[in-house]
Order: C-alpha cells, then sequence, then structure tokens
C-alpha cells in the first residue's frame, strides 16, 4: 500500500487513489470548483494545485487528477502551493467579481480582493469549470450543452446557442454550478434552464398541483430505471408530499383507532 | 511518372528494382528542377514549370532525354522561384515566366549558362554557378533535407533511386526491434518539435507499455509564426517520414500509424497522400510489409488549424473525433495515448532523422552536434535577415553563424537587436549571446528555447515590447480557454503590455507581468499555457531598459509604438515639395513652398502619414 505523506503526515493511501481524494480523506482542506466526486476529473480551474517531490525538485500538480502510483511526498500549504491556488482565485475574482460564491471561497483562502482588472466577460459569472456540461454528459447522458469557443471567447451553450432539444429539463446542471450561474425557474406549465432559455414541459401532482419532475425527466426514468421504479411511476401522479398524505390515509383506514400501539 | 513496379515481395526485390532505377537513369539527360515549395509556389514558380513543361511538349522526341520536374523546397525561399538544370546542377534563382525560353534554350538545350539569372553575392559581387557556390548553402548541412530540392516528391522512385527505404529493409531483414531502439538511443536524437525529449527513451517506454493496439503518430501541426520547417519536409520529402514512422512502428511493435497534418498545408496535404498510396501499392505499407510479415499503415488527419492541437495530448483528442483541447500528462501518452492505448507521437522532423540514423548508424549522426545536441536542425529563418529561408545546419552552430554566414546579416544593414527563437514558447535572445551555440539547453539557459526551429532576426526598428505583446497576442487568440491561468492569465498580460504600448504603463507593472509569468509557468494545464510567459520573460530579462523607456519616460526607444515617439521634418532634406502638408489628416504641417516645412506638435496625431509620403526621407521619428 502506498504511503502518502501531506505536509508531513503520513496518510494510508490506495493506488489509482487521486491525491485529493488521500488528503481529504485525512483532514486536509484543498478547495476546488471543477472538481465533483460523481464525475470524472477535468482539472480546468487549477485551484487544487499542490507541490509533489519529484526527488530533487517540486512540481506543482493538481491533485484532483494525480493518481497515487506509488509512495508520494505532498505539501499542501507550502508557500508555493498556496501563492498559486490564491493567483488562481484571484484571476477568477478579476472574471466574476460580483460571485458571492467565489468571493467567499477567495475569503476561505485568505484572498480578499483581486489586483487585476476585468478584462474578460463571463456570462452571470460563469467560471467556465464545466461542470454542468460533464454532469450533463457523464450522468444524465443528454449532452444538451458544451463548452463552445475558445480562449477568453469560451462560454456554456446549447448548439447555435438555440434552446436545446436534447434538454430534459432535471436541472442537475444547475444543481453542480458553483457559482449559480445556472438557474431553474418554474414556470405555470414549464421550467427554463436560465440562461439556455431552454424550456421543458413539467408534469404536476394530480392532486394539489404542485410542480414534479418533468415529462422527458419521466420519460428518461421509464426508460433507465428498474420495475420498481417503471412501477412506482405508473401510479397515480402525485407529488412526494401528496403520496406520503395519501398513503397515512390509507393506513389510518385500515387500521381501527384504538388498534395502533397493539399491533406494534 | 511512369507506372510503379508491381508490389514488392522482399527486401532483395526492393534492392533489384532499385538498381533498375538507377542503371535506367541517363547520366547525361537533361534535367530541368523546378521548385513547387510553398514559398516558390507564392512566386509563381507553377506557372514556370508549366512553360518549361510545354517546351519539353513542343520539343518532340528528335532530342535526347529531357525531363522537367517539380521539387520540394530549396530553403532559398527568398531567391525564388529556384530552377536547377543539370546536368552541372545550375542554380537559377528569381525565374519569371518569360525568363523560361532564354533557360530552355540557352541552358537546357545549349548547355550554356544565363549569367543573369544566377545568384550574385551582394557583398563580394561574386557570381555563383551551383548552389554549393551560394554563401547561403555552403554553411549548411543537410541531413534531413537532402532530398528536398532534388527529388520528385509525387514520385516513389526518384526517392527509391536515392536510397529511399534502404534504411527499413536493413530494420526489417537484419534487426531486432529492441536493436532499432538501442541504435536511436545511441544516436542521441531528441525530439524536434520543442521539446527535445530523448527519443530512444519514448520509443522504449512505448514498446514497454502494455496494451494493444499501439499507435504510431506524426505531428505535422506546426503553428509557430513563420515556420516552415515541417511543412516543407512533408511537401519535399514525404517518403522520408513515412519511412521513419514504419521503423518506428516496428520497433515498438505498432500496427497503425497517423499523420496529423493542418488542413492549411494543402500542399503537404497531396503529397503525403500521394507518398502514402505510392509505399502502399509497391507492398512498403500495410500488410506484410515486404514480406516480412510486419503490418503497418498510416491514416491521416487533417487538423482545422488549432495552435494547440499540436501539443500531443490535444492532437490525440482532435485524433479522437474530440475538440482538440488538452488534459493532464501525469499518466504518458506513450502508456496512455490516443483512445487509452500507448501512443508514440514524434514530430515529422524527428521522423525524417529516423531512417538517415539507421542507414549511417548511431555513431554518424552522433558525430554532428554538440556533446547533448546530436545532430543538425532545420530552423526557418526569416525577419529582417537578408537570407530568409530554410537552413539546416548541425547542431552547436553559433547564433552569428545562422544570421551572419547563412542569412547574410541583417537586411539594408541595420544594427542586429536580437532573435527569436522557439515560436511563441520561445524566447528573445540579445546580441551579446551572439556566439553561443544552438542547442536545446544552452538556448533554454538564454531565457528561450529551441522549439521547433522558428528564428525570427529582429533589427534596431523593432520594439521589443511590441514584440512580447504580438506573441501574447496570438497566444490569447490561441488558447484553447480551458484552465483559468492560460485563458485568463494571458489575457491580463496582454492588457498590460497593450497599456505600456500605448504609454500608459505604470510603475510595478513589469513586477505584475513577472509574477503572472510564475503563476502561469507553475499552474496552467499544457506546455501552451506553461511557455506562454517566455516571450515576456526574456524581453523583461534582456530589455529591460525597454520597458522602463515605456513606462517610466512614456518613449519608445525603438520608435515603434505610436504616440511614444515624435515626428519631425529635417530642416536639411526637406525640399519644400508640400506634400506631407497635403496629405497630413490634421492639417498640422505648414510652411512655405520650396521652404523647409514645420511640423506643429500640438496638432500632430502620429500617424505617420507624412513620414509614409516624403520622397526625400526628411521626415523623421525623434
Amino acid at each position: 500500500m502506498p504511503l502518502v505523506t501531506i505536509d508531513g503526515k503520513p496518510c494510508e493511501a490506495q493506488t489509482g487513489q487521486t491525491i485529493l481524494e488521500v488528503a481529504r480523506r485525512h483532514g486536509f482542506w484543498i478547495p476546488t470548483l471543477c472538481y465533483h466526486p460523481a464525475l470524472e476529473a477535468y482539472a480546468s480551474c487549477r485551484m487544487c494545485v499542490v507541490e509533489i517531490d519529484r526527488g530533487g525538485w517540486w512540481q506543482v500538480v493538481t491533485s484532483c487528477n494525480y493518481p497515487v502510483r506509488g509512495d508520494l511526498t505532498v505539501r499542501v500549504n507550502s508557500e508555493r502551493a498556496v501563492r498559486n491556488r490564491q493567483g488562481v482565485m484571484q484571476l477568477l475574482l478579476a472574471r466574476c467579481p460580483e460571485s458571492p460564491e467565489l468571493a467567499e471561497l477567495a475569503a476561505r483562502m485568505g484572498v480578499t480582493a483581486s489586483p487585476y482588472p476585468k478584462v474578460t466577460e463571463a456570462q452571470r459569472n460563469c467560471i467556465l469549470c464545466g461542470l454542468c456540461v460533464r454532469v450533463c454528459e457523464e450522468r444524465i447522458g443528454a449532452s444538451a450543452i458544451s463548452l463552445v469557443g475558445r480562449g477568453v471567447e469560451r462560454s456554456v451553450a446549447a448548439p447555435f446557442r438555440m434552446p436545446s432539444e436534447d434538454c430534459i429539463g432535471c436541472g442537475a446542471c444547475a444543481a453542480v454550478c458553483p457559482v449559480g450561474t445556472i438557474v431553474v425557474r418554474v414556470h405555470e406549465e414549464d421550467v427554463e434552464i436560465s440562461p439556455f432559455k431552454t424550456r421543458v414541459k413539467l408534469r404536476r401532482c394530480d392532486e394539489c398541483g404542485r410542480a414534479m419532475e418533468t415529462e422527458l425527466v419521466e420519460q428518461v426514468l421509464r426508460r433507465r430505471g428498474g420495475p420498481t421504479l417503471v412501477e412506482c411511476l405508473a401510479r397515480e401522479p402525485l407529488c412526494p408530499r401528496c403520496k406520503r398524505g395519501k398513503s397515512a390515509r390509507s393506513i389510518t383506514a385500515a387500521v381501527p383507532r384504538d388498534g395502533i400501539g397493539k399491533s406494534f | 511518372m511512369s507506372t510503379l513496379a508491381t508490389r514488392l515481395q522482399c527486401a532483395s526485390d526492393l534492392e533489384r528494382y532499385r538498381s533498375e532505377l538507377v542503371a535506367a537513369r541517363d547520366p547525361r539527360a537533361r534535367r530541368v528542377r523546378v521548385c513547387i515549395g510553398t514559398g516558390c509556389t507564392a512566386k509563381g514558380s507553377p506557372k514556370v514549370l508549366e512553360s518549361f513543361r510545354r517546351a519539353a511538349q513542343e520539343l518532340g522526341q528528335d532530342v535526347a532525354v529531357v525531363e522537367t520536374k517539380c521539387t520540394g523546397c530549396h530553403g532559398f525561399c527568398e531567391r525564388g522561384p529556384i530552377v536547377i538544370v543539370d546536368p552541372g546542377d545550375v542554380f537559377y534563382q528569381g525565374v519569371r515566366e518569360e525568363d523560361v525560353p532564354e533557360v530552355w534554350r540557352e541552358s537546357v538545350l545549349g548547355g550554356r549558362v544565363v549569367e543573369k539569372l544566377l545568384y550574385a553575392d551582394e557583398a563580394s559581387g561574386t557570381v555563383a554557378r551551383t548552389h554549393q557556390e551560394i554563401p547561403f548553402y555552403r554553411a549548411q548541412q543537410r541531413v534531413v533535407l537532402a532530398l528536398n530540392g532534388v527529388i520528385d516528391p509525387t514520385n516513389i522512385e526518384d526517392y527509391l533511386a536515392a536510397g529511399g527505404y534502404a534504411a527499413l529493409a536493413k530494420v526489417l531483414t537484419s534487426m531486432q526491434p529492441e536493436e532499432v531502439i538501442d541504435q536511436i538511443t545511441r544516436s542521441g536524437l531528441r525530439g524536434r518539435g520543442g521539446g527535445g525529449f530523448p527519443t530512444g527513451r519514448k520509443w522504449r517506454s512505448a514498446r514497454n507499455a502494455h496494451g494493444e493496439p499501439k499507435y504510431t503518430i506524426a505531428n505535422g501541426d506546426e503553428g509557430d509564426p513563420g515556420a516552415f520547417m515541417d511543412r516543407s519536409i512533408m511537401e519535399g520529402a514525404p517518403h522520408a517520414v513515412i519511412e521513419g514512422m514504419i521503423i518506428g512502428a516496428y520497433a515498438i511493435g505498432s500496427c497503425q500509424g497517423y499523420i496529423y497534418v493542418r488542413n492549411e498545408y494543402p500542399l503537404a496535404v497531396k503529397h503525403l497522400s500521394i507518398a502514402l498510396g505510392q509505399a502502399r501499392q509497391m507492398g512498403l505499407l500495410g500488410e506484410n510489409v515486404l514480406g516480412s510479415g510486419f503490418s503497418f499503415d498510416v491514416g491521416i488527419n487533417r487538423g482545422a488549424g488549432a495552435f494547440v492541437c499540436g501539443e500531443s495530448t490535444a492532437l490525440m483528442a482532435s485524433l479522437e473525433g474530440r475538440v482538440g483541447e488538452p488534459r493532464a500528462k501525469y499518466i504518458h501518452t506513450v502508456e496512455s495515448g490516443l483512445h487509452g492505448k500507448p501512443s508514440l507521437l514524434n514530430n515529422v522532423e524527428t521522423w525524417a532523422n529516423v531512417p538517415q540514423i539507421l542507414l549511417n548508424g548511431a555513431e554518424w549522426f552522433a558525430s554532428m552536434g554538440t556533446a547533448k545536441s546530436k545532430g543538425t536542425k532545420v530552423f526557418s529563418l526569416v525577419g529582417k535577415v537578408k537570407n530568409t529561408g530554410l537552413v539546416e545546419v548541425p547542431m552547436g552552430m553559433t547564433l552569428r553563424q545562422i544570421i551572419y554566414d547563412v542569412g547574410g546579416g541583417i537586411r539594408d544593414d541595420k544594427a542586429f537587436k536580437a532573435v527569436q527563437t522557439g515560436g511563441p514558447s520561445g524566447g528573445c535572445i540579445p546580441g551579446e549571446f551572439l556566439d553561443e551555440p544552438v542547442d536545446f539547453d544552452r538556448l533554454t539557459d538564454l531565457g528561450s528555447m529551441m522549439g521547433s526551429g522558428g528564428m525570427i532576426v529582429m533589427d534596431e526598428d523593432t520594439c521589443m515590447v511590441s514584440v512580447a505583446r504580438y506573441f501574447l497576442q496570438f497566444l490569447k487568440e490561441e488558447s484553447c480557454g480551458k484552465c483559468t491561468p492560460c485563458r485568463e492569465g494571458i489575457a491580463q498580460m496582454l492588457e498590460i503590455l497593450t497599456r505600456i504600448t500605448r504609454g500608459e504603463g505604470r510603475p510595478g507593472d513589469v513586477e505584475t507581468l513577472q509574477s503572472l509569468s510564475d503563476l502561469l509557468e507553475d499552474t496552467s494545464l499544457c506546455a501552451l499555457g506553461k511557455t506562454s510567459a517566455y516571450p515576456v520573460l526574456s524581453t523583461i530579462r534582456h530589455f529591460r531598459g525597454e520597458y522602463e523607456a515605456h513606462v517610466l519616460e512614456r518613449r519608445c526607444p525603438a520608435k515603434v509604438c505610436s504616440g511614444l515617439f515624435r515626428y519631425s521634418i529635417d530642416r536639411e532634406s526637406c525640399t519644400g515639395c508640400g506634400l506631407c502638408s497635403k496629405k497630413c489628416p490634421a492639417e498640422g504641417i505648414h510652411g512655405e513652398k520650396k521652404q523647409p516645412h514645420v511640423i506643429d506638435q500640438v496638432k500632430c496625431i502620429n500617424c505617420g502619414s507624412c513620414f509614409e509620403i516624403c520622397p526625400f526621407s526628411a521626415v523623421v521619428k525623434i
């Protein structure tokens, strides 16, 4: 079993684990933005850089995707590692000076302001971490959005910057977005995935009329879910709350009042 | 082109066929070789070739053999179109369509020399008859470019007659894969694409890597501004690249190869496609190469022009049909590259060196160059140098020899200021290092790099801040935008440099540039970002005074940055013609007719119109 020494502390690790996984397991905090445990590492934000000993020199690597293949000596809180992480954060702050989420993470990293002016345009504080694109492709299987354009022109968009035809309106992109760029807006008939202007029709609870998942999400669940899930979906279209209420009513109807307690 | 021989069944077939080809060549044949390399093509060589062909056709059959053929780049693009007439190897330069009848009549048929088209040395006035007599060629040593300008790149027979595929035959019949890798290792060959990684070591890792199939890839995505080395090799001697790849594939046990070439090189794509077809037809590529039992085929992939696709992982992503973006190389591509399989990627020039090494031996190759950089290197020598073109010199030649002996010195006899090597990832080297030897390690010590071989010479009229700004602008446009430091950091550095060149620099700007450079070098995902600061760092290191003049004195010493110098009229030279006054859009030049004029500095908007129009060079920059 390889031994990873982080800032002098010996940490047990398994081959194939990343430095970030080992470090987090052993209580080290390393900031991340483009990392999500459910997704393949992308290493684009460079927020998680640490130093590793290459025998005589120290290399700066991204901890989220550097695999442990043998014994490894890592510095998470060295002057150089901290300076680099702060430097990257300063660049992102210059890009998105109005993001409260980013400011909060920056403060935790000891960065209060960026010394740089704003020179690149970000759509609603988007830091281009690509989480939304990857969750849509890797987990949802829809590939409704992608990173388009090159360099500073890069942005997240659906094809031709039109409302997406492949979006199922699941909202996973909004859920993983670390800076609130993507927002799900619930309208009367449908949900809107903003800023992509994609609208997908909603299902509503038969009983209370509350908004539930979209019709397309239901179709995907039917296609992909096992027999139990399909059976579940086949019952009346009720929201979880009404489902609970209905179950409760059926139980109270079946069990006599004075019987409660005795039967358990 | 004559019909090809049937498929060669074994190595001795190849040798037999080669001797037949050589024997069939008439040594008295009159031959016209017209360069159709990109430089000469731009100067009209296809029309010259066409005229020669027409002349040959009109001649009929009654004259002894006359052959007109096209060749790849000779390197001396400055003097193109280049035409060589055999026998005698007579070197004609700047040949225009209207010169063809004379050359045809006098030189080709008459065996006389057309003096006016020969190269005349500017300084000494001596006229050169053959290319060996021209200083530009005399100091060069051509290994990779040896066949450029000699063979017809679209004719495999030409390559075979010149000894082509002999190295492959030797390898397949008498060498084990391990021996091939040993030879490459002992030759000291290092990657010509920029990094200078020992080729033998890369091959060994690829051979030892687990996984099937293994891929062999040639990187022809040359994209540095002003660089055309790989292009000329692919256009002029495509078979050399293919032969090298087959040998490499045999050494590592690969059965599939790809050539990644940018689509902006249509001639390279065309010549490579023709060459691959011919090699396949002759049994040098495909199933059972030369009856050895070893099978290998190569496909061409055309890049869409993204500079970052020259980076190995981005190139492989692009080959897979994905967006050309780099990924981390913590697991090397020789272990997990294209489609997650072991992949051996070498630059075009590296591949072209391989057949020569195996044919002539590792010792021969290692005898050229310096202790740690062996062999020769092709450079595209461009910029403010008299003889621009493609040059191949042994490693270790000094910058001075390359720029002055081969390049002929600085154009218009201005003063040398710096030479930029290594493309956008390289740096600028000032005059005091002109006597340094050019090799991988020395250039790195000087804050630049070998890169793929771009060499841009700059004279006294070049502003080094503007140069740094130019390269950052290029990199900003070519950054893929995946990682934060490269995308945001380059944009920030460019912002600062733009400000400085506008005369709006602030104290501390240079220090900010330096700290951003450090950040990018440490944290960028791929080499594009990691080395993006070199143009800035090297110019700060060697020309700090120029930065300070811009920032502190609002002055551009090279008088390039608009607004950081003034125009003035020299009273002595001014004839009072009034042209400048008429041209001035700000109505800021006054003076009596035939009397010296004066620029009103308050009205002047520094547009430079007067400077350009003055026929007497009386308008000067101060």
